[in-house]
């Protein structure tokens, strides 16, 4: 690093601590902070209610387990059903926009706009399309599921055109020189090109759905967020953190499901296939539980 | 009867480069059946000029005539092969064999039967059939040359473009390769202009040299 950049840095630093003192203003107001929160922790979060896991008193539960018919269940089931329709419109309908806003792709005339909906699409957090969408089809899932696949379109379609961007120019050179059409080049060489990526963006952005589920839930768009809200205005914070607990188990699990499909379409150990242990252990102590082994000489012949 | 040559190429007063000229003053024309060894040192436009007939980079001056199919009429071999790693060897190889079809052939329904045994044919000649439904990216170096090698054979082009293609097989593939390459060739009276490191290689595959130097291109005739 030379002088310069080391004065650019600190400079920058220097500015940071400015303006952070500048906003906070009276640090007074913050004294006893931590001890509210342990108060609060105490008397309130800790320990979760875990009764949002047994089977609701009414309607009466015919289900073989009765687990089926807990709040916790019913919620997290109706989150997941809503995140994986609003993926998959939202994919489908990313897909050919991220290839008209991919400057690689297409001519500017056709990426600018793309690039502008893409963005007016994700500048509006998925919290009040889903309170426009409540205006017009009444709380429920149908707005939660439109709230979200728009918020997807916008946001996947983002990191897809920067995946398509992204891929090497060689097989999109000898496309152009061999005369194949924009169509052609976009589903034979791009998307192919980047499909790891956007398998990977998919699953994200599932993932990230079924977070956000508990949010737009929140404004009654359905979903584990329409409990947590309910008991949130009950102040019941103990079934709060008991169902935000079920939430973060289930993304955990998810997390998990997306690494293994992503190294099943890497099956020649471009990623490696996760263990149990990768997910909860650091990577040292997981790593030195499950050696890597050599990896593959290509099959077929060698030259 | 007069035999008339089929003219594929004509460079008029032709400049090549980015921001300055690498080649000025090329004035050639490429003929049917010709087969073209572009020789220099590195950095010296051998690549350019062949992006520049590809269309892939305007010239700085003059005019380049390709009385080509603009679909379908030339076949490019980029130095890094242009595969799509992700997909199989028999998908790669189709991509040449669709361009042959109408543009308005969707791209995500299968080419057809016919079609599809020209790139049959082309991965048997390359001695890679075997190999047609593995994924490019696992394929060794000189395998991924095959494949790319198929592809243009299975396009059947008027003009062949190759970029050091021959680079990373060893002897007795350069051989099947070439032979392949010339049979294509003669079978589809086009030509083809490949740049080549080798002047030995190129001497024994080429029936033309093009020599840069001191930014001019010099023709030299092999046989």
């Amino acid at each position: 690093m030379n002088k310069r950049t080391a004065l650019v840095g600190l400079g920058l630093l220097g500015l940071t601590f400015i303006v952070f003192i500048d906003l906070v203003g009276n640090w007074g107001r913050l004294s006893g902070g931590w001890t509210n929160l342990g108060i609060f922790f105490e008397e309130s979060l800790w320990p979760p209610d875990w009764s949002v896991l047994e089977a609701q008193s009414y309607p009466v539960c015919d289900a073989r387990f009765e687990f089926t018919c807990s709040v916790a269940w019913l919620g997290m089931v109706e989150t997941i059903k809503i995140a994986f329709v609003a993926t998959m419109i939202g994919f489908i309908v990313a897909l050919p926009l991220s290839v008209l806003a991919a400057s690689n792709l297409s001519p500017i005339e056709f990426a600018i706009p793309a690039r502008i909906l893409l963005a007016a699409m994700r500048s509006l957090p998925s919290i009040i399309w889903a309170v426009l969408f409540m205006i017009i089809f009444d709380m429920g899932t149908l707005a939660g599921i439109c709230a979200m696949s728009f918020y997807t379109v916008g946001y996947l379609g983002k990191l897809q055109f920067e995946s398509m961007e992204g891929i090497k120019n060689a097989p999109l050179e000898a496309a152009k020189a061999m005369g194949m059409t924009r169509t052609e080049t976009a589903w034979l060489v791009a998307i192919p090109e980047s499909a790891n990526n956007l398998l990977s963006h998919l699953l994200f952005m599932f993932e990230y759905n079924v977070r956000h589920g508990t949010v737009i839930g929140l404004v009654g768009a359905g979903g584990i967020g329409l409990y947590i809200n309910t008991y949130l205005k009950l102040a019941q914070y103990d079934k709060v953190v008991a169902l935000l607990l079920v939430v973060f188990l289930v993304v955990v699990v998810i997390d998990f499901v997306s690494m293994a499909l992503r190294s099943a379409v890497n099956e020649e150990s471009d990623v490696d296939r996760p263990t149990w242990s990768s997910l909860f252990l650091p990577a040292a102590i997981s790593s030195a539980m499950h050696p890597t082994p050599m990896k593959k000489e290509p099959s077929g012949e060698s030259e | 009867m007069i035999d008339v040559e089929e003219v594929l190429v004509h460079l008029h007063d032709v400049a090549v480069g980015y921001d300055s000229p690498l080649i000025e003053d090329i004035n050639i024309e490429v003929i049917a059946g010709d087969v073209i060894a572009v020789l220099g040192p590195s950095g010296i436009g051998k690549t350019t000029l062949l992006r520049t007939i590809a269309g892939l980079v305007r010239p700085l001056e003059g005019e380049v005539e390709l009385a080509v199919p603009s679909r379908g009429g030339l076949g490019y071999i980029p130095q890094r092969l242009g595969l799509v790693g992700n997909a199989s060897v028999r998908t790669n190889i189709e991509m040449g064999v669709r361009v042959g079809l109408s543009r308005w052939y969707p791209p995500f329904i299968p080419v057809p039967a016919k079609q599809r045994t020209y790139a049959d044919r082309a991965m048997e000649d390359l001695g890679i059939l075997h190999l047609a439904e593995h994924p490019v990216r696992i394929l060794s170096g000189g395998q991924q040359r095959r494949v790319a090698t198929a592809k243009t054979v299975a396009q059947r082009p008027k003009l062949v473009l190759a970029d050091e293609f021959l680079g990373e097989l060893d002897d007795d593939n350069v051989d099947v390769v070439m032979r392949t390459v010339r049979e294509a060739i003669k079978a589809q009276n086009s030509a083809m202009i490949m740049v080549e490191h080798h002047e030995e290689l190129a001497r024994q595959v080429a029936n033309r040299i093009w020599r840069i130097e001191d930014h001019r291109l010099v023709e030299e005739l092999v046989r």
